[in-house]
């Protein structure tokens, strides 16, 4: 028997091959990274060594400093306006027949399955100034005033975008509540309702300190997602106008791959992971920190 | 009796906010089948006169088959090398003996704390290097790396639940390592097996920053980017073709969704049971 668990050729052969690939693609690539963000690099030859340089190009671009701020925007809205709302969903959603349960998952679930492309382009088709379904919607209702060129303002660019990013994960956040919330004993919320509490009352008291742990696993991911947006901003805005909707890995994306200022864009990565690093542990320390047993 | 009605209200509003919810989708699908001029028209209404020329036109100028077939082969290949190397690599560390095989596990978790974009730029010049960049290998190696984290992390973790008398009886039938392994343990945790093969698929099916980064050569690039870069050179008297195309292009996904809802959503919210 022990033989058997303790076969060293096997061993190695179970275990070599998932430990080789994940170092060469994942994990040795951030130490060139670092070497990179120290050089003139053009993306195929080193220029020569420039100390903290691109550190401090970065650190005095103004236009960094937008894009960081576009991310943090777009943190805050998907934190206080988009998780309430999945939230929301999941508890109501808790309370529904098993039937309206399923239609509603499927439809707010689906634009999570589709390609970003398509998401993408279909809201360039919603907020279209001339056929766009939201300026005619406005007409329709009376409120044509308010119509404008949505992805050409620089107003309203990147919350247009931030919206259509939101729309795209409000289910599956939904979903991820939910399954949290299935797995809260009934026991729990059966005896409140039966001593006369309401929906608010049963929520607020008994479902959500049950649903910490989940809680702070969504706000992870949503967090995280906000930060590397990218996709959404690149094909309905391209970063503009100017660029007013560039967010942190667009602007990584733009130094490196269209002005070939690889150092640069190196500097951006490691300010991003770390910056992505310290959420996450603030996250993690500061939200919900009693661990909750059922 | 007011909880009746509220309950009522609630079903309603929600049945209304699915179709809302998805207006822009059916949007999208009602457009496909409208003449051009007729796509400035009020966008809630149906078509004046369904038309079928978009779907044609849009796969003459639209070269669906290339970019299908690149996305086929990428979630392919990437389910199949993460899926085996992952499977051994899970069961070695839940199972047999050896000194690091939590620090291995802990280290393949990394994996899900390294965001692909941060290293972009290296694994771009990496490939270079490797002389695999534009090819198909290029891309699946390394998406098969990111996806190797979370697939380790979930079978590992099914395989603590799946008791060891299975494989003990196999030894005992003279059965050594590697055939309890592909012929005892394998099709005993294929239920996990096929959650990871959706998401996976999922996942790789709509991947686009590594895909729009990496692919520098038409002939290899998936479905998103394909779709990105036919969008970019239509004008908007061709909304009707380009409705066509996103309808066309997004069935493969859809169809998987409604075959696999609950496994998907599963998969999608397992994460949530590792943390």
């Amino acid at each position: 028997m022990s033989s058997f668990y303790n076969n060293r050729l096997a061993l190695f052969l179970f275990s070599a091959p998932t430990l080789i690939l994940f170092t060469l693609f994942v994990v040795y690539p951030l130490f060139p990274q670092i070497r990179i963000s120290f050089f003139d690099h053009d993306g195929i030859n080193y220029n020569g060594f420039v100390g903290l340089d691109n550190y401090r190009d970065v650190l005095h671009s103004s236009e960094f400093w937008h894009s960081a701020y576009n991310n943090v925007k777009i943190v805050l809205i998907s934190t206080f306006v988009g998780l309430p709302i999945s939230l929301l969903l999941a508890l109501v959603l808790d309370r529904m027949s098993p039937g309206i349960r399923r239609y509603f998952r499927m439809t707010s679930f689906m634009p999570a399955v589709l390609s970003v492309t398509v998401i993408a382009q279909m809201w360039i088709a919603m907020f279209e100034p001339r056929f766009g379904a939201l300026n005619q919607a406005l007409s329709t209702v009376g409120l044509g005033d308010l119509k404008r060129i949505w992805l050409g303002d620089p107003e309203t660019a990147l919350p247009s975008v931030a919206f259509a990013f939101l729309w795209q994960y409000i289910g599956l956040n939904m979903v991820l509540f939910y399954t949290g919330i299935k797995s809260i004993p009934k026991t729990y919320y059966e005896a409140a309702l039966i001593d006369g509490a309401g929906f608010f009352q049963t929520n607020v008291r008994i479902v959500l300190p049950l649903l910490q742990e989940v809680v702070k696993f969504v706000l992870v991911i949503s967090v995280i997602g906000c930060l590397r947006q990218f996709e959404h901003v690149k094909m309905m805005t391209n970063g503009g106008p100017g660029s007013a909707s560039r967010t942190v890995i667009y602007e990584l994306y733009y130094r490196a791959f269209n002005m070939y200022e690889f150092g640069v864009g190196s500097v951006i990565a490691i300010l991003f992971v770390v910056a992505c690093l310290l959420i996450t542990f603030m996250i993690n320390n500061l939200v919900a920190r009693e661990k909750m047993e059922f | 009796m007011v909880r009746n009605i509220n309950r009522g209200v609630l079903k309603a509003v929600l049945i209304v906010l699915g179709i809302g919810w998805i207006f822009p989708l059916i949007w999208m699908v009602l457009i496909s089948f409208k003449k051009p001029g007729e796509v400035y028209g009020s966008p809630f209404r149906l078509p004046k006169q369904w038309i079928f020329d978009n779907y044609p036109n849009a796969l003459k100028s639209f070269d669906f088959t290339l970019y299908f077939t690149n996305s086929v082969i990428y979630s392919v290949g990437t389910i199949l090398i993460t899926l085996i190397l992952g499977s051994m690599f899970a069961y070695c560390v839940a199972r047999m003996n050896w000194k690091f095989k939590s620090v291995a596990l802990s280290y393949v978790a990394l994996g899900l704390i390294i965001p692909a974009q941060v290293t972009i730029i290296p694994l771009f010049m990496l490939l270079r290097s490797l002389h695999i960049k534009d090819t198909h290998l290029g891309l699946i190696l390394p998406y098969s790396a990111f996806a190797l984290s979370l697939c380790v992390m979930m079978l590992y973790a099914f395989f603590r639940t799946v008791p060891k008398e299975m494989e003990e009886a196999a030894i005992m039938d003279g059965c050594n390592v590697y055939g309890a392994f592909f012929r005892i343990i394998l099709p005993i945790i294929m239920p996990a097996i096929a959650t990871q093969i959706v998401l996976i698929f999922m996942n790789t099916w709509n991947e686009f920053f590594m895909a729009f980064i990496l692919t520098g050569q038409e002939e290899f690039r998936p479905l998103p980017i394909g779709l990105l870069n036919f969008f970019v050179g239509r004008g908007t008297p061709e909304w009707g073709m380009i409705g066509a195309v996103m309808v066309v292009s997004s069935v493969p996904t859809i169809l998987v969704y409604l075959g696999f809802s609950e496994k998907i959503e599963n998969a999608l919210t397992a994460g949530a049971v590792l943390k």
